[in-house]
């Protein structure tokens, strides 16, 4: 292929004019559903960032509550508690399910948490103080736990997202500059190549035609010649029947005519 | 007369004990820190009292940081104490140290139940629950073993002896044994207290006598509180309940009985000190479990109204003479001041100032 934009190998027929077109055709319809469908995506990829952000800034809200709300339970509890936690922890009692979205094609997870309620493992911490500190830390944690699960169910889909525009976007483009472009030269080359073929085929026809002329021409002279000569010969011997020759050429002529005329019609 | 003899032995730690307290924050210093604008600026304003201890922090330290250095010097004070005490006052400070070690052995036993490396344990153990043969208790490997040596190795040996078996460890929740173990302990330094001839009749026994009492009701108040909503059941609950204290016994029984805030409320009626807690943050009126955390009107929870009262005792130890209680109200008091700074620098590094006027300050 010559530069970036060729066209393709074909062979310039008929046939493949047709391949072509019907080609030029389905590149066109694909190019308008991709074009459609990068709109559609960048609608909702515009929505996800938009939400992001507001779920960024809720996460930064909440989980400030949920540290200060910490403070208050070391406060509360006058020691460490983490260790205690981390070892009666044994099931979760937040859970995250994941489910598939369908969007314009493309299967986008989003995470949907929930919470276990017959769990509460640590329930008893902080019995004799800052039991009440600690069950209300937990619950704020919670939530910024679900604000976190929100957030990340959203830049997945974001990051899926974005590749999936570009892929498309990608597509689009190639569509639009690269295939279109070149289906319609291939199409115009075969269409000139057939153009150059039927020029050919007019101009030998017509090189036939001028030596077939010659031919009878030459035929015609080497009858005349034979004629006269048989005349010469007859005047010489008894003069007669020299009317044939002229009306036979007549006839020829007629006969080039009318290859003429299949020509033009050929 | 009983303050006769009291200097040939108790005086010193008596005498550095009253020195101590005089380096306690004062209202003035709190209002200073909460003025301050960073941790670098708390540490300045705590450098007359810490100096020392903070100076080798680095700029802006963590909050836990700054407090586990003011601990490292609640810690190298007391142990200071302990190693002049002599007689009874050494025998007073020893008890003191009881309940960090149950917090301690608490925190072993968590880590065997789980099979857990027990080495890195021990840093995390409370300084003060530290007793020589602590690091006996990493050796043991399954929770028998660990019962065995907790009996044969540790002061604590009878507090679990009657009231805990070697399966009880592996099945109740560790927070059951340890408030289990509390409720012996505070029983037991009670009738220590009461019945030691040193300490009969004397000062010791009338504030330290009323400052465990509280401490054991406020404990039979708060594990009902806190058990409303879990799988403690009554009569677990009720075996938890130190049999001291102003509520004992019909306050106790009828807090065994409670199945709500009002319940407690009105177990607690009897003594007028809890009722006006419970009428200050609003629970005898039925303001239920949502606002108990910290709903209340002037941002006080009821745990802030407890540790209150407790100050108010620990301050009033210092009004009496030839007693070594004063050491537990100093001890007491300079515990609140680490959760105090602590509360404060963490107001202050997390911007959030509007409450940063809920400690208690009783100077």
């Amino acid at each position: 292929m010559s530069g970036a934009v060729g066209r393709e190998a074909v062979f310039p027929t008929r046939q493949s004019l047709g391949l072509m077109k019907n080609k030029l055709k389905g590149a066109e319809i694909g190019h308008s559903l991709l074009k459609r469908k990068s709109e559609a995506l960048t609608k909702r990829f515009r929505e996800i960032t938009r939400r992001i952000d507001e779920a960024k800034q809720k996460m930064g809200r909440v989980m400030q509550i949920a540290a200060f709300s910490l403070a208050e339970v070391s406060y509360a509890v006058g020691g460490d508690i983490g260790y205690q936690i981390q070892e009666s922890a044994k099931q979760a009692r937040f859970r995250v399910r994941a489910k598939q979205e369908n969007v314009s094609g493309v299967l986008l997870p989003s995470f949907e948490s929930y919470t276990q309620d017959g769990v509460n493992d640590f329930g008893l911490t902080g019995l004799g103080k800052g039991g009440q500190q600690i069950q209300r830390c937990r619950e704020t944690y919670a939530r910024a736990v679900e604000t976190l699960v929100e957030l990340a169910s959203l830049q997945t889909a974001f990051l899926i997202l974005d590749e999936v525009i570009k892929v498309v976007n990608r597509r689009v483009n190639a569509i639009e500059h690269v295939i279109i472009p070149r289906t319609e030269n291939t199409i115009k080359y075969i269409n000139s190549e057939l153009d150059e073929l039927d020029r050919e085929e007019f101009y030998r026809l017509k090189k036939v035609s001028g030596k077939k002329k010659r031919d009878v021409a030459a035929a015609d002279a080497a009858i005349l010649a034979a004629r006269q000569r048989a005349a010469e010969e007859q005047a010489a011997n008894p003069e007669a029947a020299s009317k044939a020759p002229p009306a036979k050429e007549e006839e020829s002529t007629d006969v080039l005519g009318e290859n003429e005329d299949n020509d033009v019609i050929f | 007369m009983e303050g006769l003899f009291f200097n040939v032995n108790g005086g010193y730690v008596e005498g550095i004990v009253r020195g101590y307290r005089n380096s306690l924050l004062s209202g003035q210093n709190y209002s200073n820190l909460t003025q301050c604008e960073t941790i670098d600026d708390v540490k300045l304003q705590l450098a007359p009292s810490y100096g020392d201890f903070l100076a080798s922090l680095p700029p802006n330290p963590s909050t836990s940081d700054l407090a586990g250095r003011m601990m490292d010097k609640l810690v190298s004070e007391f142990k200071y104490l302990t190693a002049q005490a002599t007689g009874s006052s050494a025998e007073f400070l020893e008890y003191m140290k009881y309940g960090y070690m149950i917090d301690n052995v608490a925190l072993l036993i968590t880590g065997t139940l789980h099979g857990r490396e027990l080495k890195p344990l021990l840093e995390r153990c409370h300084p003060l629950g530290w007793f020589e043969t602590l690091p006996a208790l990493i050796s043991a490997t399954n929770i028998e073993e660990l019962y065995n040596i907790v009996l044969i190795e540790t002061p604590l040996a009878a507090y679990f002896k009657d009231s805990l078996s070697h399966q009880d460890l592996d099945e109740l929740n560790i927070e059951i044994v340890r408030n289990t173990l509390y409720k012996n302990y505070l029983e037991d330094f009670h009738h220590f207290i009461t019945t030691h001839p040193d300490f009969r009749g004397s000062p010791t026994q009338d504030v330290m006598a009323e400052i465990l009492q509280f401490e054991a009701d406020r404990r039979s108040i708060n594990i009902t509180l806190n058990s409303f909503g879990t799988d403690l059941s009554k009569s677990e609950r009720a075996n938890l309940y130190p049999q001291i204290g102003k509520l004992y016994p019909e306050g106790n029984y009828m807090l065994g009985k409670a199945d709500d805030v009002e319940g407690v409320a009105l177990a607690v009626s009897a003594v007028a000190d809890y009722k006006a807690f419970f009428d200050a943050v609003g629970l005898s009126q039925g303001g239920g479990l949502g606002g108990m955390g910290g709903g209340p009107a002037d941002g006080k929870s009821l745990e802030d109204l407890f540790y209150q009262k407790e100050m108010e005792l620990s301050k009033l130890i210092f009004t009496r003479q030839f007693t070594p209680a004063v050491v537990y109200g100093w001890m007491k008091l300079k515990e609140q001041e680490i959760r105090n700074v602590t509360w404060i620098s963490e107001c202050i590094a997390q911007n959030q100032k509007e409450r940063i006027g809920n400690f208690i300050s009783v100077f």
